[in-house]
């Protein structure tokens, strides 16, 4: 199973030792020879800074991961529990991915000020924001998981009469476990990453609060040192939970036949599953906002969106200029959308063919996805400049690494025997990878691709908003500084509602492709 | 994980009782009222007046316990004033004036920087003297402050379309590294940041060519203002207070900023540099005169016109002296 | 418990097709039939002609396309609820993350019986996979998952015991042994049994009556009684009359297959 080889490469070999120190060596070099354009620091001076201020950096690190930690728990458990739900109310699926996609639409511009008068001083907003970072990525993959089981498990269960809480237990969540783990290290990098961010919502220590200041301070080694300090906490989890999820992952993968379902689906039903997603979504809305007593001031309720963009003075203009914004985003996001997923699965492929090399890149996918994106973007914007290039591949590397992550766990699915049998054929590693490993990865891919439509609209917003200054991301930033929030609201249920599309294209397009492969994921 | 919201609003309620009970009975009588005072960013020596107040008891000796709140870059400070989570709020006259458009019922009842911090920072070799320099130029600057260069270009007859705006974030990276040729900023940020990485630079100030817009205003709710007046003066004259004690001594607030904050990585050095170049933004013949936080009707109205420049038209009205004259008075 | 008597199983009109409406592949053609009470059904036919389907349709574990199966006055659905019967699956249906043991446990706990650790070893020990208990099903022979799920199937004592093809995989002599030490087993708890198997011998060895079934769509070709002595100790299975029924069995098997055609998908 070269798959699960590519994930434990997470752990440096010590054939990495060589290239390591060389790694380091080339960089302390470039670094020096461009220390007057303040991009990159010296090993040798990051090391100082850290030694120097050890006790400001361990107690930053100290809140930040208590966040993060509690971040983690709640999300992956609301993760966990929205999947159940979902295996449980299958009726409810539409509803219930809805609302978690919408969810995770949300930006921080809306999220940051609304927690932080929720919650008043302390850490609940970093909390939340670490567990909002989380859920999604781990919805999803779980999801997959307790649906990867063969007819014939569910089919002993029923008979003896037993019923889906039984199935649940006996069959569904082991069989949901590898699932887990691969959800549960997408969010260790997240979680803390959301922690982070969630400082920017207005906190007193953490190291979101010393990247700010460190940026803004031009303090290269501070930057640098968070920088470092952060990928190692984020690879350290990441390479924990993997090991924790192979002692738990005591079976190997099953091929898992089922028979395709009969697609009973009535033709209103569509339309209607799509209504009452809408009438839940408003209600909750406005409910929520109503039930904390939210002023209507930055907390914009659904009719008030309404007439700012439909009934309201003004509302002619402010559509335009929404649509316009609109439009330039979806241009970068599309793109940037369809880099960063072949980029994770290409990597995923590349990684289970030539599994020796996931010792290096494994680390880097890791650190590029736990540095704040206001860290990274300006490398990437100094690489690609501010044009479509910087902004794909900022969106490019906000989706990759879930998407890697997922590919890697889905092709370490395949099952034994089928691997068995492309072995008695003597067959080359590519053979097998397109007869055995891609299949059986599909419904990885399938959940990383959903995952990446909030994933690619925020990536793609957050890049607008630090570097090209154009589309919705710019707009929302300017909206938010000058408390026009009836723009701000409306163009959260503009993205929404273009998450939402996304999402039905790529479940559309999965319902044909996994009818075919996996029709496990579409039996029940 | 749970809200706090209700029990915060019922524990508001009470301090609303309070504080109204507060008009009747004499203050020295009650226990420490809890507020909160919202900042605009991340502790530093630019609210070290505030640091003072608490530090040296200006606050809790009238009765007032004030939790300072860090802003951030995603932490309006309208929010949570809106709300009434926070009694009083650091904003700035164009913040409030968008705000005050929206329907959010503010008065700005005090001015910490009667000179605008904005500035254009550029480097010696490629400088930006006046704003006729800018022709030509890249500018980087954070997209929420298009209307400022906006404003200044239409001020000084400048045609903003020769300027070319690129984005950039927070840092002062991209004008040492040559991508932009200067940069929007705050005077007492920025640059300060950059001396102290021994990168000298050329500033010019916004406030000297024109641009006259309140900065670092106090801010508070028309409710706050008819129902928690006493605990407005109170928090205002620790203000007024502090920031006496910081003009006598800026390193001293500098120290004290870096003492109280020890987890917030600030230096020293730069806390002192900024400490002394915000002086002559906040203190001038005015406040000599009038004492800190003033603003007269002049000063109001230069405001109100730069702020029409900016699009964010308001009224005098907006200016309530009324706390600040409770205060001197 | 097996004083009293077993309700008899009956088919009416039961027929089995799957696919999309309008291309329909017809799996089961209408039956009627009756199965004793107590008694040991075997079903033989040749490969894809519908045991299975049947199997599963006397489980409850599909619908009828048309027709009604009643196990004395209760339908299947009723008797799965009741947890009174139980399935060894032709693909064992092992779960891979519990051992043998924990495998053969569930056969009792799904079926809401305490837990009894002295029955599962027992069981486990009747099918020879003493010393195998903390073995995981991916680390055991097809055959060895095979008993496992005999075990399990048992581990129940359900009423209605459903048999897939359970010694498919295993050798001669294994087979033999368990051929002989089931039945008896069966026996003493009175179970209503049906076993799908490929082995005449055994259908003969086994069973009171026995189904041969034509291709897809499954017909009865032959209803055949077997009317041997129990126990069919060696003395009964070196008999003429069994040799003789084994015969009638295999003539019908060929007679119901139209020559050159295997039941095709
Ligand atoms: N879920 C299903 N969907 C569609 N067709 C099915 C399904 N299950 C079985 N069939 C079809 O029904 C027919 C009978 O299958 P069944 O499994 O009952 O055969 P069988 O007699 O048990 O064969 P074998 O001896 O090979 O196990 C086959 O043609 C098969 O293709
Ligand atoms: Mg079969």
């Amino acid at each position: 199973m070269s798959g699960a080889l590519a994930l434990r490469g997470a752990r440096l070999p010590g054939g990495g030792l060589i290239g390591s120190v060389l790694a380091v060596a080339v960089w302390e070099i470039v670094a020096r020879l461009t220390a007057q354009s303040f991009f990159i620091a010296a090993p040798s001076a990051i090391l100082l800074h850290m030694t120097e201020h050890a006790g400001l950096l361990w107690r930053a690190l100290g809140v930040t991961l208590w966040a993060a930690f509690r971040g983690f728990v709640w999300g992956n458990l609301a993760g966990v529990l929205m999947a159940l739900l979902v295996v449980l109310l299958p009726r409810g699926e539409r509803l219930i991915s809805t609302l978690a996609l919408l969810v995770f639409c949300l930006p921080l511009v809306a999220t940051g000020p609304i927690l932080r008068v929720l919650y008043g001083p302390g850490d609940g907003p970093q909390v939340t924001l670490a567990a909002l970072a989380v859920y999604y990525t781990t919805f999803l993959p779980v999801l997959v998981g307790l649906r990867a089981a063969p007819q014939g498990w569910f089919d002993l269960v029923r008979s003896y009469g037993r019923g889906r809480m039984v199935a649940l237990r006996e069959v569904r969540l082991p069989a949901a476990l590898p699932y887990l783990v691969a959800g549960l290290q997408i969010a260790a990098p997240a979680a803390f990453l959301g922690a982070m961010v969630g400082e920017f919502t207005g906190a007193e220590r953490g190291l979101g609060v010393l990247t700010v200041r460190a940026l803004r301070a031009l303090d290269l080694p501070a930057t640098w040192s968070i920088a470092v300090i952060t990928s190692a906490v984020s690879v350290l989890a990441f390479a924990a939970v993997g090991w924790a999820g192979r002692r738990l992952d005591l079976a190997p993968p099953q091929v898992l036949l089922a028979a395709p379902g009969q697609a009973r689906r009535s033709a209103w039903q569509g339309p209607g599953e799509a209504l009452l997603a809408l009438g839940v979504t408003l209600a909750l809305w406005k409910g929520t906002m109503e039930l904390f007593a939210l002023p209507r001031f930055f907390a914009k309720r659904p009719e008030d969106v309404w007439a700012y963009m439909v009934s309201g003075p003004g509302a002619e203009a402010h559509r335009a200029k929404l649509f316009a914004a609109m439009g330039e985003t979806l241009a970068f996001a599309a793109p940037g959308y369809l880099a960063g997923l072949a980029l994770g699965a290409g990597l995923a492929v590349a990684l289970t063919l030539a599994p020796r090399a996931a010792a290096f890149t494994m680390p880097v996918a890791i650190a590029l996805r736990s540095i704040p994106i206001v860290a990274t973007a300006p490398l990437i914007v100094w690489a690609l400049g501010r044009g479509a290039a910087g902004t794909i591949a900022v969106v490019a590397v906000m989706i990759f690494f879930p998407t890697l992550v997922a590919c890697l766990h889905g092709l370490a699915r395949t099952p034994r025997a089928v691997l068995d049998l492309f072995e008695v054929y003597a067959a080359g590693r590519w053979r097998r990878m397109l007869g055995a490993q891609l299949p059986a990865m599909l419904p990885a891919f399938f959940a990383s691709a959903r995952m990446a439509i909030p994933a690619a609209i925020l990536a793609v917003t957050t890049a607008e908003w630090l570097a090209t200054g154009r589309g919705v991301g710019a707009l929302m930033a300017t909206v938010a500084s000058t408390s026009d929030y009836g723009m701000l609201w409306s163009a959260i249920a503009l993205i929404g509602l273009a998450a939402v599309l996304a999402h039905g294209a790529v479940v559309a397009l999965e319902r044909v492709v996994l009818a075919r492969t996996n029709a496990e994921q579409l039996a029940r | 994980m749970t809200f706090r919201t209700p029990s915060r609003r019922l524990f508001l309620g009470g301090a609303l009782t309070t504080a109204t009970a507060g008009l009747i009975l004499p203050r020295r009588a009650l226990a420490q009222e809890a507020v909160n005072f919202q900042l605009s960013w991340l502790h530093s020596v630019q609210f070290g007046g505030s640091y003072i107040a608490q530090n040296k008891g200006y606050w809790s000796d009238a009765g007032l316990e004030v939790a300072l709140q860090p802003g951030g870059p995603n932490a309006p400070v309208e929010p949570p004033v809106v709300a009434g989570t926070a009694l009083v709020g650091i904003s700035a006259a164009d913040y409030t004036a968008a705000a005050v458009n929206q329907g959010a019922p503010f008065k700005i009842i005090g001015v910490a920087m009667q000179k605008n911090p904005f500035a254009i920072a550029s480097l010696a070799e490629n400088p930006v003297n006046s704003p006729a320099d800018l022709v030509g130029k890249k500018i980087g600057m954070a997209l929420a402050n298009m209307p400022v260069l906006e404003a200044l270009c239409s001020i000084n007859d400048v045609d903003i379309a020769e300027i070319e705006v690129v984005p950039t974030q927070y840092d002062p990276a991209p004008l040492v590294q040559g991508q932009v040729d200067c940069l929007l900023c705050w005077a007492t940020d920025l640059p300060v940041a950059m001396e102290i990485q021994g990168v000298e630079s050329v500033t010019m100030l916004l406030a000297d060519h024109g641009y006259a817009v309140h900065s670092q205003t106090y801010i508070a709710t028309e409710d706050s203002l008819a129902n928690r007046r006493d605990q407005l003066v109170a928090l205002m004259k620790g203000e007024v207070m502090g920031w006496q004690d910081y003009h006598a001594d800026p390193a001293a607030a500098a120290a004290l900023t870096v003492e109280m904050f020890p987890d917030s990585g600030l230096d020293l050095a730069t806390q002192e540099l900024q400490a002394e170049r915000q002086v002559p933004l906040m203190f001038s013949d005015l406040t000599e005169a009038e004492g800190f936080g003033w603003f007269t009707d002049e000063t109001v109205a230069a405001n109100v016109e730069t702020l029409a420049l900016l699009d964010k038209p308001v009224s005098a009205d907006l200016w309530d002296r009324s706390i600040l004259e409770e205060v001197h008075g | 418990m097996p004083d009293e008597p077993r309700p008899d199983i009956r088919l009416t009109g039961v027929s089995k097709s799957f696919g999309a409406p309008g291309r329909e592949v017809p799996a089961v053609a209408p039956l009627d039939l009756r199965l004793a009470g107590g008694s040991m059904t075997a079903l033989v036919g040749p490969s894809g002609c519908g045991k299975s389907t049947l199997l599963r349709l006397i489980a409850g574990l599909e619908r009828p396309s048309s027709g009604e199966i009643r196990i004395g006055d209760e339908s299947p659905d009723d008797l799965r609820k009741r947890a009174a019967l139980s399935v060894a699956f032709q693909d064992a249906a092992l779960l891979p993350w519990r051992t043998v043991a924990g495998n053969v446990a569930l056969g009792r706990s799904l079926a809401r019986r305490p837990r009894d650790a002295g029955a599962v070893s027992e069981l486990i020990e009747l099918v020879g996979l003493s010393g195998f208990e903390a073995q995981r099903p991916a680390e055991l022979s097809g055959g060895m998952r095979q008993r496992a799920a005999i075990a399990r199937a048992m581990a129940s004592a359900p009423e209605l015991l459903l048999l897939d093809e359970p010694f498919g995989a295993l050798d001669e002599l294994t087979r033999d042994r368990l051929n002989a030490e089931l039945p008896p087993l069966w026996e003493a708890h009175g179970a209503t049994s049906v076993l799908v198997t490929h082995s005449v011998a055994e259908a003969v060895r086994l069973s009171d009556r026995i189904l041969v079934l034509t291709p897809r769509p499954a017909r009865i070709a032959a209803d055949i009684a077997v009317d041997l002595p129990r126990p069919r100790d060696a003395v009964v299975l070196g008999s003429e009359a069994f040799r003789e029924t084994c015969g009638q069995v295999s003539a019908a098997l060929r007679e119901g297959q139209a020559p050159g055609r295997l039941a095709a998908q």
